[in-house]
């Protein structure tokens, strides 16, 4: 009887507490906007998962400051994909199946926007990473996209500066990071490289348990090659190099924009000096909006902003803006999740593209940003500057 | 073969460092049969401890490796305290668990303290020979001794650094060695493995003589773990990484058995670093940590109690 009595309460009290937040809910729909931001913010890309969180940070802040979107709040849910499959795709999901998420910006990592990417076309839902470079990150779904260059733009880019500026270089030593990233950038690399002549005398790989390189590192000196190119992330790089320095290496080291953060350099210490890197934006090669950006996100983190701030600043704009142009109270997730896709698809020549503080983003018609240029940059007294010879010039010589 | 012995180096100072840690699985496990999976987070804590006295509280290096080895044979000892004491007559799925438990609350603690991202330990407030060793820029004909390292002639390489790390571990080996063969509190520790409550019954506190090992395990743990921290990198997963690792050593050994996870460590370093290292096109390199678990595996399936391991009958 007693049982009974307290089933019936916990029922009812149930039912009334269920009513309140589905009203409430709509009310705060009528109120916020939210978006998702997915990043590695833990895990061995944790110092660009900082950057993302921050870029996305200061961008809905100067919204919301400036009287948010068509006068609703834009909120940001961040969702830490730890930089794995596994994770990427719980956060997915979880993103995917919210009824208050109307975009996602992210994922970083190639591996993590690829096992995003079924789910949420699945569920029909805009993914736009600021930085997964893999070739294939977009195909194959029209909900996928993303604000930078593809690895084998990247890739192709990197052989020919070898070829074309770092003339007295033959040989190339080649130690990626055995994911879709480092495998994907790798081959776009070496393709290239056998293209134009360069000798590749040897490709290594590493996996995410790594931090011991020297066995790998004592194989690659015995090869002796002139350039060392990492395709992988920052944290190993900086290893890497430290290691080769320690292994008696003296080859030029080259790297990509996964290496393209601080921490590459404070782990490195001094043996990150002269490190070449190609990177999709430096804030030096931005124009005044740009520096802008720079100095308010300053002010508000204490830290320079890196390329992955400003690319997820920019990405976060782009969906801001979409919701702005296209949501509709009276409609459905499902339509107006659609409606943030259709707006983005639209975005497909130089006229229509959007204008960020990273320069044109405009896509194809597979959801990839062709338009944007590398930049080289190189390590000198612990300091990313950019390099003197630059893709522009070196395009015009051929 | 200047790359050979290189190789021979290499392998001696992971095999090193994953023997320290697999000690410390090997030795809990030899006393309470519990396969403590929050030891690589010990391991780990090790690394941040050193980390912080000499950043935050400005402490010398050789104050703070032994601080460091206090704190988490401290931690050890909670751990056990709370955790696996009022488990003790549980059933033994319970107390796997909690330990699984356990690391992820560690590694999550370590997360919130020192944030997620890597950090490398401060070279400058390293003694000059443990820091990084630059090698001399033309190859030596003879043996010599350069600021950081020894120059073997050929060009093989040893920093001063890592040569510590292996004498460490040996050290630490054999003390360890004697400790439990030669003392009474090891008589006791032995007396435990073999049968606790027989051993209670005779009038040793066991429950002392468990929080002894774990205090033991861990310090042990803590000296890898600021070695790997001041010749890689600290960060929250470190201990994950590191930890499987030496618990496939430790189960290659013989899981129970001190002798069996020393050999097992070196092993494992061997198989980890040769396999990268001549195996081709990448097979190797890339599947480093694959091909030490194949090595583990290929030797209990010959030997399914593991090198040193003694096959017991399973008890109904």
């Amino acid at each position: 009887m007693r049982n009974w009595l307290v089933g019936l309460l916990i029922v009812g009290l149930v039912s009334v507490w269920g009513c309140q937040p589905a009203g409430k809910d709509q009310q705060e729909s009528q109120r916020e906007v939210r978006v998702a931001v997915a990043g590695p913010f833990t895990g061995n890309a944790a110092a660009f998962g900082e950057m993302i969180k921050r870029g996305a940070e200061l961008r809905a802040k100067e919204i919301n400051e400036a009287g948010g979107i068509n006068g609703m709040k834009l909120t940001l849910v961040f969702g830490d994909d730890a930089g794995t499959e596994k994770e990427a795709r719980a956060v997915a999901t979880r993103f995917a199946t919210d009824r208050r998420i109307l975009a996602v910006v992210g994922h970083f990592n190639s591996a993590c926007s690829l096992a995003g990417k079924g789910i949420y076309k699945e569920n029909g839902i805009v993914e736009l990473s600021p930085g997964s470079t893999n070739v294939s990150v977009c195909e194959g779904s029209d909900w996928t996209f993303r604000n930078l260059y593809r690895d084998d733009f990247q890739g192709e880019f990197i052989a020919k500066y070898i070829k074309n500026v770092l003339t007295e270089f033959k040989s190339v030593g080649v130690l990626f990071d055995n994911d879709d990233y480092g495998r994907g950038l790798k081959d776009a690399f070496a393709a290239e490289a056998e293209a134009v002549g360069l000798n590749i005398v040897t490709a290594e790989a590493y996996d995410r348990e790594n931090t011991d390189f020297k066995a790998q590192l004592t194989s690659i000196k015995a090869k002796n090659p002139d350039v060392i190119f990492i395709s992988g992330l920052y944290g190993q790089a900086a290893l890497i190099v430290k290691q080769a320095r320690e292994a008696g290496i003296t080859a030029q080291f080259f790297g990509a924009d996964g290496i393209d953060s601080p921490d590459f350099l404070t782990i490195a210490g001094v043996a990150a000096n002269g490190t070449y890197l190609t990177t999709p934006f430096t804030f030096g090669g931005g124009g005044e909006e740009a520096a802008r950006v720079a100095e308010a996100f300053a002010a508000e983190f204490g830290v320079a902003p890196d390329t992955w701030a400003a690319l997820t600043y920019d990405a976060t704009d782009m969906i801001a803006e979409a919701i702005g142009k296209t949501y509709n109270r009276e409609a459905t997730l499902a339509e107006n999740r659609k409606a943030i896709r259709d707006y983005l698809a639209s975005l497909d020549t130089p006229e229509e593209g959007y204008k960020g503080i990273t320069g044109l983003t405009y896509f194809d018609k597979n959801g990839d940003t062709v338009n944007k240029p590398a930049y080289v940059k190189i390590v000198k007294d612990g300091k990313f500057t950019t390099a003197p010879q630059q893709l522009l010039n070196l395009e015009s010589q051929e | 073969m200047e790359q050979f012995s290189q190789q021979l180096i290499n392998a001696l100072v992971l095999g090193g460092i994953y023997a320290l840690i697999a000690v410390g699985y090997t030795m809990v496990y030899g006393i309470i049969e519990l396969i403590n999976f929050a030891h690589g987070e010990i391991f780990m804590f090790g690394a941040y401890f050193a980390f912080t006295l000499v950043t935050v509280f400005n402490l010398p290096f050789w104050v703070a490796l032994p601080l460091s080895m206090l704190l988490c044979a401290g931690i050890g000892m909670l751990m056990d305290l709370v955790a696996y004491r009022p488990l003790r007559n549980a059933a033994r799925l319970s107390a796997l668990i909690t330990a699984i438990g356990v690391s992820i609350g560690l590694q999550n603690l370590a997360r919130i303290i020192w944030g997620a991202r890597q950090r490398p330990f401060p070279s400058e407030s390293l003694p000059a020979f443990l820091r990084q060793g630059i090698p001399p820029s033309e190859p030596l004909s003879a043996f010599s001794l350069t600021e950081t390292a020894i120059a073997l002639p050929g060009g093989a390489f040893l920093p001063y650094r890592d040569l510590c790390i292996i004498l460490l571990a040996l050290a630490l080996m054999i003390a360890l060695n004697r400790l439990v063969s030669l003392t009474k509190i090891g008589k006791a520790m032995r007396a435990c493995a073999q049968n606790r409550v027989a051993a209670n019954l005779m009038g040793i506190n066991t429950n002392r003589v468990i929080v002894i090992t774990f205090a033991i395990g861990s310090a042990l743990g803590a000296v890898a773990g600021v070695m790997v921290g001041i010749k890689e990198i600290i960060e929250p997963t470190m201990g994950y990484y590191k930890g499987v690792a030496a618990f496939a050593a430790a189960v290659l050994g013989g899981i129970g058995n001190i002798t069996g996870a020393m050999v097992g460590g070196l092993l494992i370093g061997f198989a980890e670093v040769f396999g990268a290292g001549y195996i081709p096109y990448g097979y190797g390199s890339g599947y480093r940590v694959a091909i030490a678990y194949i090595v583990m595996i290929a030797v209990i399936i010959i030997r399914p109690s593991g090198l040193f391991g003694k096959s017991t009958a399973t008890r109904a």
